[in-house]
């Protein structure tokens, strides 16, 4: 039973919280009415579920949001009209759908990137601070305060809830992407991928699929939801039985899911289609190359996967990109020519990034220089991987000849 | 809701001089951003170089009184705006088009309400 309520709260949340925090203008009255109308939903529901769980709890949840506002001594600005259009049985049939303008307010570029990570999954995926704090390898205290001041910048900072317009839809599309791509890589790092993960994946697969529904003809939002589909449909071929990381390369295709990977494939076609050249197209395009691979009996896609590193990198050269792209290479063209490739990358400050460290001591110890490869690893091994993750490194380590 | 937009850019690209060209040009882009601007300009004004600034500070109580601005830093506060903006949006949209010499940052504070 109490199961059955979590996922119905959690389903109706980023649909009733977004119409009421559009209609109040304000996320923290939104999010305390809908957690007050769940309560009485746990309580009233005991005996039998209504017939349409959201509408009653949206109808509720209007009530408890005048309540609020009435103890908040604003009522004489809003309440006494409010108070009249929210009759009960309009609101169990229809409920606005706000959704996408609640993805623009958490993910303003005004607040900060790990905030709107943060307040995104909070809000549109109904994720508890629990959820979210083991995710983001933090406390929950620590991720309540961010969530708290968070939602106190929009509201004294006057951030708008309204899509934004055309003169700023791209660089708003860009905030709400990059912070969902944060968001899912905090969902993607951990390779296990178990327990309070496993709901927090699946919140994301919900999330872009949501977006490329409500945005169906932006290249970048198809790309994204792509991703997310190729990147969780390799999930369940990421560890091994001892809880070792397998790579890319050596995962065995057979485990992957093709249903995930055909969602994936049509979204990029869609996005190909209207947009040809983007780097979110592209990245997501390099995953789709490895999710072709049928069997470990096939080939990897190497040689497939540079052309596309060599395209992303023409146009979008960040350091990060650049030392992806040194993987295929190290296999197409060499480890020399990889590692010569790499200490050019060196000054780009990544000494401290995990990947950075696991690439070069992977390639030194390939290319037999069993010293240097040995305080590579112990350096990556420094930073504080993953248990999964550590796992690989610390048995590749002991690999070295 | 009103904002204060605090201009802030190293004063050295303006040189040394009260009335040399560089600080006159500036002035008269504010002057017709000013004007561009119109009633969603509250108020405002240009600040005298750090040179001329004096802090008066409260520690423990006691206040003494320094030479010198809050914090010395690469760039410093030159000017200010007041404007009248709908939300947040639109007084980053108003900040993006403040006219600067070189680079520098326009820190938007919201005036705290009545």
């Amino acid at each position: 039973m109490t199961q059955a309520l979590d996922a119905t709260f959690r389903s109706a949340s980023a649909r009733i919280v977004g119409a009421l925090a559009a209609r109040y203008r304000d996320l923290d009255l939104a999010e305390e009415a809908f957690a007050e109308a769940c309560a009485r939903a746990a309580e009233a529901w005991k005996s039998a579920t209504p017939e349409r769980p959201d509408g009653w709890l949206y109808a509720v949840a209007q009530r408890c949001a005048l309540d609020l506002l009435r103890k908040r001594e604003v009522r004489e600005r809003q309440g006494a009209q409010m108070e009249a259009e929210c009759p009960m049985d309009e609101a169990l049939t229809f409920i606005p759908d706000e959704r996408l303008r609640l993805i623009f307010v958490c993910c303003h570029p005004a607040i900060a990137p790990d905030a709107r990570a943060a307040l995104t999954v909070r809000t549109v995926c109904g994720l508890s601070t629990g959820e979210i704090a083991h995710a983001f390898l933090t406390s929950e205290a620590t991720l309540a305060q961010r969530l708290v001041r968070a939602k106190r910048k929009i509201a004294e900072a006057g951030v708008p809830f309204e899509i934004p317009g055309p003169n700023l839809w791209s660089e708003r599309l860009d905030a709400v992407l990059s912070t969902l791509e944060v968001a899912y890589s905090k969902a993607h790092e951990d390779a296990a991928g178990a327990g309070p993960h496993a709901a927090y994946a699946a919140e994301m697969l919900n999330l872009s699929q949501m977006l490329a529904e409500l945005l169906p003809d932006e290249a970048d939002v198809l790309a994204f939801a792509a991703l997310v589909r190729f990147c969780e449909a390799r999930r369940p071929a990421r560890v091994d039985a001892q809880g070792c990381m397998i790579p890319l390369a050596e995962q065995d295709p057979a485990q992957w899911n093709r249903a995930l990977i055909r969602e994936g494939d049509a979204l990029l076609k869609r996005g190909f289609a209207l947009q040809p050249s983007s780097a979110r197209l592209l990245q997501a395009g390099i995953h789709a190359a490895w999710c072709r691979r049928r069997s470990l009996d096939e080939p990897p896609p190497w040689a497939k996967v540079l052309v596309l590193y060599d395209s992303l990198v023409a146009i979008s050269a960040n350091p990060i990109t650049r030392m992806n792209r040194i993987v295929p290479l190290a296999e197409v063209r060499g480890y020399d020519r990889a590692l010569e490739e790499l200490e050019n990358l060196r000054a780009a400050s990544l000494e401290d990034f995990l990947p950075f460290r696991a690439v070069r001591a992977d390639l030194l110890r390939r290319a037999g220089r069993a010293a240097e490869a040995r305080i590579e690893y112990d350096a990556a091994l420094a930073l504080r991987p993953a248990p999964a993750e550590k796992a690989w490194l610390a048995r590749r380590r002991s690999q070295i000849q | 809701m009103q904002y204060a937009l605090l201009i802030y850019e190293d004063e050295s690209v303006y040189g040394p001089e009260k009335n040399n060209a560089a600080l006159q040009e500036i002035a008269g882009k504010h002057m017709s951003f000013s004007q561009e601007l119109g009633a969603k300009r509250l108020g405002g004004a240009g600040l005298a170089g750090t040179h001329a600034t004096t802090s008066v500070r409260s520690a423990n109580g006691t206040r003494t009184v320094h030479d010198g601005p809050f914090a010395e830093t690469k760039e410093q506060l030159g000017g200010f705006y007041i404007i009248e903006a709908a939300d947040l949006d639109e007084a980053i949209g108003i900040a993006k088009r403040m006219p600067l010499q070189l680079d520098g940052t326009i820190e938007i504070r919201p005036l705290m309400r009545g």
